[in-house]
């Protein structure tokens, strides 16, 4: 189970990573595609979203969407499960801080449709989703370093 | 803590986590085959209960008891047409006038469709078959206030026609104006893939133009069109020689038109006559998606023609050697814009008044978690259902709370915009069957209910329909015998 949630923990890191890059991927391409004389309009804006318009990135909009909006939600929920079974020093409250660093950053990525400037923190919690779930994922390396701390830590944590 | 307490400890958080995730989710999943009629709760706009609708008949159960049927309501079934079409839906690939291999579907081997021309008062009649389109077609006849039997509209006033049927439409065109048809069964897909085409009724008299070009703006592939050419579109028109163009968005967002080289009238919104349309210089028109705008342009005297441009491609007035203009930042409103004349009924006089509050929340749609669009605060299906009695005088509410631009469409009626966010019409009046609500907007529209049956009253931009953004309104004393999915397979967004 530690190995799990250790696992876990990283590929949340990692799906970090990849939506940082698929994002900057669609947005090249979108930058080019609209030098090619391409016009960008809210129809545009649909049809990517819809499938219907594609050029090199494009597909990055969608991954972003469907990642960000699934896949890391179900990770971070995962791996928040996973929490109460593998006995992590601190496994708990770590993967409950993954969680709301997801919920919060899904919130102002929504928000950021209405307002931009929460595009600004959207990106900016981007890392600390990063360094929260590397920090998770580091707590086992710990405990298998440190075995004199393991027996007691994660009892307090569950309750 | 003993590792079993821990356990069973571990078990119960798990439980409190996944427990009502799984609740919602299975209470959000539709049923395979369900009828528009069972969907959310009645809402009967503050009005009393119709009268075709016994007393103590709770919600919709009563509905379906008694009243008549939707299917019986169609055009004079003895009147010879005037205008007679055959449509042949087709899928494949297909090239647009530009030489664009598009994947999509056609009619009558081309996309879009033919126009179809009438003049004001012909019956037309069209009949449709489906060669070889796998999930059905059917075609609604987007500002044509058809009967309901008449407005295409899978699952809901007909079946969609399926491979090797065909079903015949026939409607009055009774208003003068720019339409367009389209399917309007899995529209969010048929639609934007090339199911569409222009319609136009003109007036006995003739068109008050010398060139008269309808401008069906079509984006495929992420390639903006006008009548399936890409770029600029000639269009030949002669110094002094008045033109009006029909501009009709067909897309999922609002477009901005403007003229480059001359000044314009903005002669009609939606079909509707604008009343003294003053000469418009600076300034864009912003086209509902779905909505329609007819520009009048006078040919400079000088020869130099003018540009319409729309999204990335143009009309070409005259041989006009300008090139394209920026888009303007200021737009046309329709609210101040011409003069004011009498509706023709008094929205004072309402008998209902509704709300339609578009919102967006998480949740599980048909079990699918998401963002889901909110109709007064409930999901899909659980939306209102407008009831009303035929004649009533009704007002509704659009607001939009959403963070989404939502271009709201109403079948089967043409409603006049009273005000937006508190501020009256104060122009021609403004008479709507699309129109847009952006985010934070709030409009108050006005409607005579003359025109029985069960009617959509949605988004159109149609992946939004498709994520639920969905409400209908019906006639006490109406049922529809079609249903949404099951053996028909009718998916009408």
């Amino acid at each position: 189970m530690k190995s799990v949630y250790r696992v876990l923990a990283f590929i949340i890191a990692l799906g970090v990573a990849f939506q940082a890059a698929v994002m900057v991927f669609a947005i090249a391409g979108l930058g080019i595609w609209v030098d090619e004389g391409n016009s960008f309009d809210k129809a545009a804006v649909e049809a990517l979203f819809d499938g219907e318009l594609s050029f090199t990135g494009s597909v990055g909009m969608m991954l972003h969407g469907m990642n960000g909006m699934m896949v890391m939600p179900a990770l971070a929920l995962i791996l928040l499960i996973v929490s109460f079974f593998a006995k992590v020093p601190g496994g708990v409250k770590w993967a409950t801080a993954v969680l709301l660093a997801v919920v919060v950053q899904i919130a102002l990525g929504i928000f950021g449709h209405s307002n931009a400037y929460f595009g600004l923190l959207h990106g900016v919690n981007a890392l600390i989703l990063f360094g929260l779930a590397v920090t998770a994922g580091m707590r086992v390396r710990r405990l298998d370093t440190a075995p004199a701390r393991s027996a007691s830590a994660p009892e307090r944590e569950m309750v | 803590m003993s590792s079993r307490v821990r356990l069973v400890l571990a078990c119960v958080a798990t439980l409190a986590v996944i427990a009502p995730l799984g609740w919602f989710w299975q209470a959000s999943l539709l049923p395979e085959e369900y009828s528009v009629m069972d969907m959310g709760y009645v809402d009967f706009g503050g009005g009393p209960r119709p009268g075709g609708l016994a007393d103590g008949v709770a919600g919709h159960a009563g509905m379906h008891a008694g009243g008549t049927s939707i299917a019986g309501l169609v055009a004079d079934p003895d009147r010879r047409p005037d205008v007679r079409v055959d449509l042949r839906a087709e899928k494949g690939t297909f090239k647009l006038a530009s030489g664009r291999e598009v994947d999509g579907y056609t009619l009558n081997g081309q996309s879009p469709g033919p126009v179809i021309r009438a003049e004001e008062g012909d019956l037309v009649e069209v009949r449709l078959e489906n060669v070889s389109v796998p999930d059905g077609v059917t075609l609604h006849w987007h500002g044509v206030d058809v009967p309901n039997a008449m407005d295409g509209v899978a699952g809901v006033t007909q079946e969609a026609v399926r491979r090797g049927e065909s079903f015949t439409y026939r409607f009055l065109a009774d208003r003068v104006g720019t339409y367009w048809y389209h399917s309007h069964q899995l529209s969010h897909e048929q639609v934007q893939q090339g199911l569409l085409g222009g319609l136009v009724v003109s007036p006995r008299e003739g068109v008050p133009a010398d060139v008269d070009v309808p401008a069906l703006v079509h984006l495929y592939d992420g390639a903006r069109t006008i009548n399936g050419q890409e770029g600029d579109v000639p269009v030949r028109a002669l110094p002094g020689q008045t033109v009006r163009v029909r501009v009709v968005n067909t897309d999922n967002g609002p477009m901005p038109v403007w003229v480059t080289g001359s000044s314009y009238r903005l002669r009609a919104i939606d079909g509707t006559d604008v009343h003294q349309p003053a000469p418009v210089t600076g300034e864009a028109v912003l086209v509902t998606a779905g909505g329609r705008a007819d520009l009048e342009i006078v040919m400079p005297q000088d020869g130099s023609g003018a540009r319409v441009e729309a999204g990335g491609a143009a009309l070409v007035l005259g041989g006009a050697k300008h090139t394209e203009s920026p888009a303007p930042t200021e737009f046309v409103d329709p609210l101040s814009y011409g003069s004011p004349r009498p509706a023709g009924f008094d929205p004072a006089e309402s008998t209902r008044s509704f709300e339609y509050v578009i919102g967006r929340r998480p949740g599980f749609l048909d079990g699918r978690p998401g963002l889901w669009w909110t109709v007064n605060g409930h999901m899909f299906p659980d939306v209102p259902m407008f009831t009303v009695a035929q004649g009533d005088v009704v007002r509704m509410r659009i607001e939009n709370e959403s963070g989404d631009v939502h271009p709201m469409h109403l079948h089967g009626h043409h409603a006049l915009v009273l005000s937006r966010d508190g501020v009256e019409a104060t122009g021609s009046p403004w008479w709507v069957d699309s129109l847009d609500v952006q985010d934070g907007e709030s409009y108050e529209v006005a409607f005579v209910a003359d025109n029985p049956g069960v009617w959509m009253d949605h988004c159109h931009n149609l992946p939004h329909a498709a994520e639920g953004l969905v409400a209908h309104f019906m006639y006490a004393g109406y049922h529809t015998p079609y249903s949404i999915g099951g053996n028909g397979g009718n998916r009408p967004e």
